[in-house]
């Protein structure tokens, strides 16, 4: 498959009050064509930075991007009206209305008018068009952003935090949409903080920890190379934990006995725990491999798991001491 | 030219913009209503009546100076006469000159001596509005972000921000030339009715026009000024700080330490005397520092220096184009975060 938009070594050191704060430090990103891809990093991970670089909004320090194969930001200008984007939280004239902004848009991009009502009417918006967008909900100024950006019919399309301010019916219908462009061949990056969605709707990830990436690839070899390898095992009679946990430590398997079952851990076969406990009658009830979600991975690649007791700053993530760890690396 | 549109549409789309033209238009047409009915035509009785109210005025005056005459010199000589006997002795009697008929006259318009100060009333309020739509257009875009998304959609930051500039010019261009022909007209219409437009000779409208036409260059520049001062300072606020600052601190302060430090000629350095030279075509200055020496014979000559539309033209060009620089360069190279 052909990449989208590839990243290489790309780097932004922002001057601070405190001293230069590296914000992106050799990022690397792929995004192959078709597919919905999840840009994750915990906040200041460099997430909006790296978008804004990609829209040529940041002049990065150095590095190699390109979309659709051009170089950016030399050629952004050639390449732009096949990439839509919002970036950060919805940004719009207060007293205009949804369709006098978009409207607005269409006119810079030189773009049809009979765009406008295509993209009001995907976003839900269609009724409210004439309304003023002072007037409107965060959800409603996030399906506006989301039209805007739509309203290019681009090849690549950057969402960042698109689900943000949604009702659960908004975030399901941005779900099915992002689904139904995908399908049609558009290419979606995705930044959000909702796991649970970015697990449901992408088909690759991709996470940063401090300007670098941590890891990359599949949504489910990421979340393979990262699964523990434990199996919850419970008997019918929770009498003979002990017992079992005893055979099994014999057979050199690690293991946390807990009330009710045993967790073991370091588990290739799961088969061979019911084998080696059947042959001295103690018949399992449940044999589950315990599967890792993409937020616990999340937590452990970055270190952002809350402490209890510990107030995490912003800056304490996880920085891989050589860069682009990952399962694509 | 798809962002020529979208510019052109954006700019009258706006509120702040919109309400600004209507206040300009309002306060003009406060003025014009307010001057036309404090001016009177004068009619053949109008003109009679003062005559003779200045021909009254001149006999009082001459008979009070007899009287005056008269009781100075019956004052017996050794005693001490009344100040005003050395006036009246002096024998300079009340002239009929001094009492002319329009000074009896109600205020009539005169369109051909009057006008070109009613320009000047016109360029002054559209400068302040102008300077304000300058500022708002970019520096609203900035502040809700607009910007930011437009720059997603038109990469080329030069050509976005030329293109803003052009349409400003344009705009500001196009109100300044329709309300300065409703002001003509206004006050054209005052002096047919009110007052009078005799002496208009192609050589007085041609003044007029070239009046009219450096009050639309004032127009025209103060709202580019606005428009580069919020580019630098990506809000409309910092421009508008910066003229607060500059018209109401830096011109009070800068008059006391001109005045300390004992420059020649301070009224050079300030924005007003550089306002009255553009509109009035030249303005003389004066040095209240002047070297007790160059008195000569008791007879102090006043040293002047005169200030010319083109210096004041040619310096403010200067200082817009240094701003326009800064603002185009910071526009290419500074990150929009």
């Amino acid at each position: 498959m052909t990449a989208v938009l590839e990243i290489q070594g790309l780097t932004k050191t922002y001057r601070a009050r405190g001293g230069p704060r590296r914000a992106l430090d050799g990022f690397e990103m792929y995004v192959e064509a078709g597919q919905v891809h999840g840009f994750l990093g915990p906040n200041g991970s460099g997430k909006t930075t790296t978008l804004r670089t990609l829209l040529g909004l940041i002049r990065p320090d150095s590095g190699d991007l390109r979309i659709l194969g051009r170089p950016v930001p030399a050629e952004l200008p050639q390449v732009i009206a096949h990439v839509g984007a919002i970036v950060e939280s919805p940004q719009f004239f207060p007293h205009f209305s949804a369709r006098d902004t978009l409207s607005l848009l269409a006119d810079a991009g030189n773009l049809p008018q009979s765009r406008v009502d295509w993209a009001l009417e995907l976003v839900g918006l269609r009724d409210r068009a004439k309304e003023r967008v002072k007037t409107y909900s965060l959800g409603m100024k996030q399906r506006l952003a989301v039209a805007s950006a739509l309203l290019k019919q681009p090849k690549l399309l950057i969402l960042d935090e698109p689900a943000n301010g949604l009702d659960p019916g908004g975030i399901r219908e941005m779900r099915d949409m992002m689904a139904t462009l995908s399908a049609g061949g558009m290419t979606v990056v995705l930044s959000s903080h909702i796991l649970g969605e970015v697990q449901l709707i992408c088909d690759s990830v991709t996470i940063i920890s401090l300007g670098r990436r941590v890891a990359a690839g599949p949504v489910a070899e990421v979340l393979q190379a990262h699964s523990s390898g434990q199996v919850r095992v419970a008997l019918e009679t929770a009498a003979d934990l002990s017992a079992a946990a005893q055979v099994l430590v014999a057979a050199g398997m690690q293991l946390q006995a807990h009330a009710d079952h045993l967790m073991l851990t370091g588990v290739d076969k799961p088969a061979l725990v019911a084998r080696l406990l059947a042959e001295r009658q103690l018949y399992v009830s449940e044999l589950a491999p315990v599967h890792a979600d993409l937020e616990s991975v999340f937590l452990e690649l970055t270190g952002t798991a809350p402490v209890p007791g510990q107030a995490r700053q912003v800056d304490q993530s996880v920085k891989p001491d050589t860069a682009q760890d990952g399962v694509s690396a | 030219m798809s962002l020529v549109r979208a510019e052109r549409r954006r700019f009258f789309k706006r509120r702040l913009i919109k309400w600004l033209v209507v206040v300009g238009v309002v306060i003009l047409g406060v003025i014009a209503t307010a001057v036309f009915f404090d001016n009177q035509k004068v009619s053949a009785e109008t003109l009679a009546s003062a005559e003779a109210k200045a021909e009254a005025e001149y006999d009082f005056a001459m008979a009070d100076f007899q009287r005056q005459l008269k009781a100075c010199q019956e004052v017996p000589s050794g005693n001490v006469k009344p100040e005003y006997c050395q006036w009246v002795e002096s024998g300079e009697q009340p002239q009929r000159d001094w009492y002319r008929a329009e000074y009896y006259m109600p205020s009539t318009f005169v369109f051909k001596g009057q006008f070109e100060e009613m320009i000047v009333v016109w360029a002054a309020i559209m400068a302040v509005i102008a300077f304000v739509i300058g500022a708002s257009f970019v520096g609203a875009e900035w502040s809700t972000g607009s910007m930011s998304s437009l720059l997603t959609w038109r990469p080329k930051r030069m050509s976005v921000l030329g293109t803003k500039l052009a349409v400003l010019v344009g705009w500001l261009t196009t109100i300044a030339v329709v309300t300065g022909g409703l002001w003509t007209a206004a006050l054209w219409a005052t002096a047919v009715y009110r007052g009078s437009t005799a002496g208009m000779t192609p050589g007085t409208w041609q003044s007029l026009g070239l009046t009219g036409l450096r009050g639309l260059g004032l127009i025209v520049a103060i709202g580019v000024l606005g428009f580069a001062l919020a580019t630098l300072g990506r809000h409309t606020g910092v421009a508008l700080g910066v003229a607060l600052a500059v018209v109401v601190v830096g011109q009070v302060g800068l008059t006391i330490l001109l005045l300390m430090l004992r420059v020649p000629y301070p009224e050079m350095y300030l924005i007003p005397t550089h306002l009255q030279a553009w509109m009035s075509k030249v303005v003389q200055v004066s040095n209240p520092f002047a070297n007790p020496a160059d008195c000569m014979g008791g007879q102090c000559v006043e040293q002047v220096k005169s200030i010319t539309w083109q210096d004041t033209g040619s310096i403010t060009l200067g200082a817009i184009v240094v701003l326009l620089v800064l603002a185009f360069w910071q526009m290419r190279r500074r990150d929009v975060s």
